[in-house]
């Protein structure tokens, strides 16, 4: 039988022609560089979680930054030249970073790069960064800089030089007033990379207030039946529950709760998850009562800050075209101020040079839509701002109720509290 | 002795090439992206060393893709061994891994045996899951060595994963052209039969998924200086075991070749497809033109070479 195939020679051919195909592509993808730079735009690069695990927060946060864009570009652009957001996917997946910001650098020459959403995106880009020596504005990443404490990169996320007791510690501050005093405390989180950090922190509160832990356990994130850690709980009847959870446990946990009947005197703290639009609108009154982090709620002491109403006003109106969460109350404002930063940051050092914009970042207030902003130890903001908000009076499952204040109370901190909390959580719930 | 020679030479004037493209110091992306490809490249050519030569179809990809990660992450933070000792470290506890593989699942054949490797990976990720010392569920970022030849890190690993395409591909074109690759072809097409004529299929079968899982583990020694950063979830990820698989059904499972230009081919068009159109469209891309291969050309590129002359 005839097989030329088996003659090397043709094999060989064929590898070159292959080969010869797939740089030839590689060539035309550079190309496209030099076409794009006759317009000599600002640009701004990215990856970002459009599709995958995060894509519910990375979408909003792109449209945030979209709006950012079009603001500045209402306003003439910066230094004269118009900003253009240069962007990909990275499909919540870390093993894309490097190839879409080397792309990013080096083909479409962008002049700025911010990070994706979260802190498993953020964490490849880092060595990118410090071998380029670039500054990189993070977005929502916890305690990214801690081993490599680059000094040129900054995060967004208000929750301050010492991200572990960040979550937690408002919760306990608030327990710790209350009259009567609570003793006791349960704590419970999943066995992943935020609830563990959170537990951490959680265990030094507890110790430095003096509470008596009567429950601390763990449970693999794949769980899907919550009744039997609730009931758990449940059965040493703490005063205190912290639960430090992802979007999905968190929905369990709450819903075990309601089932099993758990009523301590303060329940929450670092569940995640409950903020998001879609969540709060599925559970309704079952938030009543819950004492939880957040970053943001419409609440007249967060709304006070300049410029978040027009905000949030554009956001809401081109999230429904786009089909993203509709309210916007978690990431987008943050992912605005993000862009706003380092926007701020070009046109007072009138440069794009990376160390300037470094060297001015660290050393500036800025003032955002999220409020006055300096950056601290690590890149973190110099002084925590995460808030401890309390659901109030939900009724049914309405998204309009969410639009306004008094559905979200915030309790923590001191400065910007709108509200009183209702104790025992029981009184809550009726 | 002239014919073994050629194909080696051909591998050192690629290892050469590889370097002067280093040296060259082009677009920096080409290295990124050029890095990946290479690294589906012997990941295709591992996986058709057991799915195409003894049509065992391995699901479990990503699990020995992980193990050589694994490994390397582990003695980068118990040691710091340098480059060469992490590939051939996540290279052993892979192939060790593919041996047991090998032995447990002797009895399995066809879709049973892929049910098990699918299982491996399941049960492997769990346990990295669970074990803190490799960063757990919430991963580790690594710190690449200061001072890499080349002036960048990535070009430097690029010119490893030249060599190591080009070890791989020779290994598996030398047991494709030695009796293990007949003896291997002939258990793939009738194992009873291949038994009965003498061909010693436990010994061959065992071999080949240690040598298979030897070069996946290899594949994936770098990965943690490529991305810096290793979680479970993306180093385990379903499609490491998609693309090893379709890759050489693309390029055609029965020689050498196709597992390198399906590679080549699709691990090109999904690095495009990341930053030009969407990086959804990477694993649709992946789907369609693999329906539409085993529809309409099911022996890959090289089959419908091979038609097409035969005609």
């Amino acid at each position: 039988m005839k097989q030329p195939w088996r003659q090397p020679i043709r094999s060989w051919v064929l590898i070159g022609a292959v080969i010869g195909n797939f740089v030839g592509i590689f060539v035309l993808a550079g190309a496209g560089a030099f076409v794009a730079r006759a317009a000599d735009p600002i640009k701004i690069g990215f990856g970002m979680a459009l599709t995958g695990g995060l894509s519910a927060n990375g979408k909003p946060a792109l449209l945030a930054m979209q709006i950012w864009k079009d603001d500045v570009n209402k306003k003439g652009g910066l230094l004269g030249r118009s900003v253009e957001l240069v962007y990909y996917d990275d499909q919540t997946n870390p093993a894309t970073v490097p190839g879409i910001y080397t792309k990013l650098l080096d083909v479409d020459k962008v002049d700025l790069i911010t990070s994706g959403y979260g802190t498993n995106l953020i964490a490849p880009l880092m060595a990118i960064a410090m071998e380029r020596k670039l500054t990189i504005m993070g977005m929502f990443g916890l305690a990214n800089n801690e081993k490599y404490q680059y000094p040129n990169y900054f995060q967004i996320q208000p929750a301050g030089p010492d991200p572990q007791t960040s979550t937690a510690i408002g919760f306990f501050e608030l327990a710790a007033k209350q009259n009567p005093r609570p003793q006791t405390v349960a704590i419970v989180g999943a066995d992943a990379e935020y609830p563990q950090n959170a537990l951490v922190g959680a265990r030094d509160l507890i110790k430095k207030f003096g509470f008596k832990t009567v429950y601390d356990k763990t449970y693999p994130p794949t769980t899907v039946d919550y009744t039997p850690i609730v009931r758990a709980i449940k059965a040493t009847n703490a005063d205190i529950v912290f639960v430090a959870s992802y979007p999905p446990d968190s929905v369990g946990m709450l819903r075990a709760a309601q089932e099993v009947g758990l009523q301590p005197k303060i329940f929450g703290g670092g569940m995640v998850g409950l903020q998001f639009t879609s969540v709060m609108t599925s559970m309704g009154p079952m938030l009543n009562g819950i004492v939880n982090y957040d970053f943001w709620a419409p609440e007249p002491t967060m709304l006070a800050f300049p410029g978040v109403k027009e905000f949030l006003k554009e956001y809401q109106l081109r999230a429904e075209k786009a089909g993203v969460d509709p309210l916007g109350y978690y990431l987008p404002p943050y992912s605005y101020a993000l862009v706003q930063v380092l926007g701020q940051a070009v046109e007072a050092t009138k440069s794009l040079d990376q160390q300037k914009l470094a060297d001015y970042i660290r050393a500036t207030e800025f003032s955002t839509i999220v409020g006055k902003v300096k950056f601290g130890k690590n890149g973190e903001w110099a002084k925590g701002r995460t808030l401890m908000v309390q659901y109030q009076k939900v009724q049914g499952t309405g998204i309009d109720q969410f639009r306004g204040p008094g559905k979200k109370v915030v309790l923590y901190p001191e400065e910007l509290k709108s509200g009183n909390i209702i104790y025992p959580y029981s009184a809550a719930k009726n | 002795m002239r014919r073994a020679g050629v194909p080696l030479l051909v591998g050192l004037v690629v290892v050469a090439a590889g370097i002067v493209l280093a040296v060259l110091r082009v677009n920096p992306y080409l290295y990124f992206a050029g890095c990946v490809i290479l690294q589906y490249v012997v990941m295709a050519t591992a996986w058709n060393i057991l799915g195409g030569y003894a049509g065992y179809v391995n699901f479990g990809t990503p699990a020995f893709f992980a193990m050589g990660a694994y490994t390397a992450v582990f003695l980068i933070q118990s040691v710091r061994a340098p480059l060469p000792v992490l590939i051939l470290a996540g290279g052993l506890v892979a192939a060790l891994l593919g041996l047991g593989i090998g032995y447990l699942t002797l009895r399995l054949r066809g879709v049973f045996f892929s049910i098990a490797t699918l299982a491996l990976a399941v049960v492997l990720q769990t346990v990295i899951m669970n074990w803190e010392y490799v960063g757990g569920s919430r991963g580790m970022s690594v710190l690449r060595p200061s001072g890499p030849p080349f002036g960048s890190y990535v070009t430097f690993l690029f010119t490893v994963m030249v060599g190591l395409a080009v070890i791989a591909v020779l290994v598996a074109r030398f047991i494709e052209r030695s009796w293990i690759g007949r003896g291997l072809a002939a258990l793939r097409d009738n194992e009873e039969a291949a038994e009965c004529m003498g061909v010693p299929t436990l010994r061959l079968k065992l071999f080949a998924t240690t040598v298979s899982g030897f070069l996946l583990g290899v594949a994936g020694a770098p990965f943690p200086y490529y991305v810096t950063f290793v979680e479970p979830n993306s180093a385990f990820a379903l499609d490491y075991a998609v693309n090893a698989l379709a890759m050489p059904m693309i390029g055609g499972t029965t020689s050498w070749v196709g597992p390198v230009i399906g590679a080549v081919l699709l691990g090109t068009a999904q690095q495009l497809a990341t930053v030009t159109i969407s990086s959804e469209m990477n694993l649709f891309i992946v789907g369609v033109v693999l329906v539409a291969f085993v529809v309409l050309a099911p022996e890959g590129i090289l089959g419908l070479v091979r038609r097409l002359r035969g005609r």
